[in-house]
């Protein structure tokens, strides 16, 4: 589309929550301008499986990433790429793993579940389940999302099955299904926006292993580069820019936005207009973003009346143990995630936290050996000496290793926050985000608990020398602070009261009416789950609400 | 950009494999993936662009000792010290400094405690200097050679990703490394696996046997 003086709405970023609102509104007439801070791909770049490049250098998707973290206000910070997130045309879930869960009813409703904890920022939904259903239904079938509808007892109610069969069930799973089993519990396959058989004009996966941080070059992996993009791009009404870092959302007198500056490629700075303008930085980004748009009229960082904006920044956490079992499972090959079980998920208070998570086979430590060599094997029980002949037996574990990883929901709370980092700018002389964050009691205390549960699981799978292995993903005791995490929301949380969100129940700013922000960044709670679908489906929820505003003429 | 996707998304397994195999080793030269320097400067040469002679040798010597060869090759057969070596004159340009004064800590250590180099000390007395350094305290280490954990743990770091990164690198020499832990090869250009693979009911070739890394 050639550009225009003026779009109907500039959508600032292009991942999971940016995609849908582009694909949607453009689907729907609106012309729209999506800016993303980061380049265009090419699906060529994704054959590239080169580990150390990849994964461990981290060349490829994060351009310019910095940021600064600490655990709590009184520390100093410590600087670089702090939390896992891709900048690209179509955002993190570029590389995402496909992991794709639906939250469950109660996930919605924290506070009137459990009632308030001390420390937490507890809060419900200004939406519920019944609400979101019919989206979730939505963007599985988008997204092509392989599964077994039923087959997970502690599932919410779904109209609808999955398009796609689950994928065929691995060696790990295997092993890890009996463990389960044998402790009486059920396993089911974890679902995945991968396709177990061609779907949506995209072929099925052929199981290439680079998976989870790798883009896919076949886009077997769901994605918004891979669907909403090319289907807005086919409309005419959608002006992409890559490579332009928004600085500033620009606020006119009457204290509507009116667009948003940025730096393009070649680091000069550019403006574009709009009539509504959607914030989809992510969780970082987004906050990052208003706080940065100061003015005389919002002196605290735009639409943070609430004073709100940046806090409330959940992270999950991520138990994760490997076991050898006695013969090779081929952790290279396949998906990132087979089975799963979700039977610790419910709350129960008598275990001495509330709330929970799900356990699957998620085996992204022992998919690939630079990963496995520098951080899987660090506290494999035969590493008696880090180095030397004890080093080259634990590395020979490698096709051996079964992995179980827990995804765990973490309470809010008002001090772990994304703010400006005045005293650390970027490669274009911008202040960084600062993350100030660190875990609730109850946090340790279901990580704990979760961990020693997972031995158990292991031993059951047939594995031998179960570890934890020590990263900074693991919480110890009191003084473990985990830095940051691939799974990031809250920091902009919605709600209903004005005083105490950012956002309404239409995901639209309580202070700009024409502001809106849709991604990870509006979770009040963060579920034990992966957040994407969510993030997906609330989108959709948006998007339908703001095309039937719009035609009213009523945004 | 929609046309471009709709082509690549008709890519079928077979399309996919076909392609590879097609194009073989000037695929990657096509299609201009992000060449990292160290590569460059591995193909280069495999001998030392950034250290001197004596430190080649003591990086050498302690590779060994973080992968000791047995029955299988170890670091010094997988050529680690290469690796490290490009790595140092391009993306880890930062830590050459570390190892400018690490490595005359080790010998000025070495030769404090048994008047020889490093490289000539039999392999007990290496693994006792660098089990010393792992701890942080080393008897001959000068302060101002830095912290020596600090210089265990890098130069253990650089070992495993010479001995594990791809050999384009310019370690993992023959595939030693992923041949001794089990490791196929990464598969995107081959591929991928079928579900057969997955379960070990068809074997798995790795990428040395089909040639066309």
């Amino acid at each position: 589309m050639p550009q225009k003086d003026e779009y109907d709405v500039c959508v600032i970023g292009t991942g999971a929550g940016g995609g849908v609102m582009i694909q949607e509104l453009t689907a729907a007439g609106f012309k729209v301008v999506a800016l993303e801070r980061g380049p265009k791909l090419e699906l060529t770049d994704f054959l590239s499986d080169d580990e150390l490049s990849v994964s461990i250098r981290d060349e490829l998707f994060s351009p310019g990433q910095l940021e600064t973290w600490r655990p709590d206000a009184s520390a100093s910070t410590i600087q670089g790429k702090i939390n896992g997130i891709a900048f690209c045309v179509g955002g993190t879930i570029t590389h995402w793993a496909g992991w794709t869960w639906r939250f469950r009813p109660d996930d919605f409703r924290v506070l009137s579940t459990e009632g308030s904890v001390a420390g937490a920022s507890l809060a419900d939904w200004p939406v519920d389940y019944e609400e979101m259903e019919p989206w979730y239904e939505r963007a599985e079938w988008d997204f092509g999302v392989s599964g077994d509808a039923g087959s997970n007892p502690f599932e919410g109610p779904r109209s609808k099955g999955y398009p796609n069969p689950a994928h065929p069930i691995r060696e790990t799973g295997k092993y890890i299904s009996k463990g389960i089993r044998e402790l009486g519990h059920t396993p089911f396959p974890v679902p995945l926006s991968i396709n177990s058989q061609p779907y949506g004009g995209r072929p099925g996966c052929v199981y290439g292993g680079a998976c989870g941080g790798y883009g896919c070059p076949i886009h077997a992996k769901a994605s918004t580069y891979a669907i909403h993009l090319p289907r807005a791009t086919a409309t005419g009404n959608l002006d992409l820019r890559s490579d332009a870092r928004v600085f500033e959302i620009v606020v006119g007198k009457d204290g509507r936005a009116s667009g948003a500056r940025y730096f393009d490629a070649a680091g000069k700075e550019q403006e574009v207009k709009a009539r509504q303008v959607v914030v989809s930085a992510g969780s970082i980004g987004s906050p990052h973003l208003l706080q940065m748009s100061q003015s005389n009229l919002f002196p605290d960082g735009l639409a943070n009346s609430s004073g709100q904006v940046g806090r409330n920044l959940t992270y999950h956490h991520f138990p994760i143990t490997l076991s050898t079992v006695d013969a090779p499972v081929y952790p290279f090959t396949g998906v990132e995630a087979g089975v799963a079980m979700d039977d610790f998920h419910p709350s129960d208070s008598s275990r001495g936290f509330i709330r929970g998570g799900v356990i699957t086979d998620g085996n992204f430590f022992v998919k690939q050996p630079l990963v496995y060599g520098l951080a899987g094997i660090a506290g494999h029980p035969g590493l008696k000496r880090r180095w030397g002949s004890d080093l080259k037996r634990a590395l020979r574990d490698f096709p051996n290793t079964i992995q179980l990883s827990a995804i765990l929901e973490d309470l809010p709370m008002e001090s772990n926050r994304v703010e400006i980092d005045s005293e650390v700018k970027d490669d274009l002389g911008l202040p960084v985000p600062r993350i100030t964050h660190r875990q609730h009691p109850n946090d340790l205390a279901m990580f704990q608990w979760y961990e020693k549960r997972m031995f158990e699981i292991a031993e059951a799978s047939g594995g031998k020398n179960t570890w934890a292995p020590e990263s900074v993903y693991r919480l110890k005791d009191e003084t473990s602070a985990m830095q940051g995490s691939v799974h990031i929301h809250g920091s902009c949380r919605m709600g209903d009261d004005a005083s105490k969100s950012v956002v309404d129940r239409w995901c639209r700013s309580h202070d700009v009416p024409n502001l809106w922000m849709v991604d990870g960044s509006v979770f009040p709670t963060s579920g034990g789950y992966n957040p994407t679908l969510t993030i997906l489906a609330n989108a959709y929820r948006v998007a339908n609400y703001f095309v039937e505003e719009g035609k009213k003429g009523a945004i | 950009m929609a046309k471009e996707i709709g082509n690549s998304t008709e890519l079928s397994r077979r399309q996919f494999v076909a392609q590879s195999a097609i194009y073989g080793g000037t695929f990657l030269a096509m299609i201009n993936l992000p060449r990292p320097l160290a590569v460059a400067a591995s193909h280069e040469s495999d001998s030392p662009v950034t250290f001197n002679p004596d430190q080649w040798r003591t990086v050498e010597a302690i590779t060994g000792r973080i992968i000791p060869a047995d029955h299988e090759p170890g670091a010094i057969e997988a050529n680690c010290v290469n690796f490290i070596d490009k790595a140092l004159a391009h993306e880890d340009a930062s830590q050459k400094p570390q190892y400018n004064s690490g490595l005359q800590g080790v010998n000025a250590a070495s030769q404090a405690q048994y008047g020889k180099a490093f490289a000539d000390l039999d392999e007990s007395d290496q693994d006792t200097l660098l089990a010393a350094m792992e701890s942080g305290s080393v008897e001959g280490w000068p302060e101002a050679a830095g912290a020596a954990d600090a210089f265990f743990e890098t130069i253990r770091a650089h070992t495993i990703i010479g001995f594990l990164a791809d050999p384009k690198y310019g370690g993992n020499q023959d595939y030693a490394g992923w041949k001794v832990i089990g490791y196929p090869g990464p598969s995107h250009h081959s591929g991928g696996y079928t579900p057969e693979q997955q379960v070990g009911d068809a074997p798995i070739h790795p990428i040395w046997e089909h040639g066309e890394h």
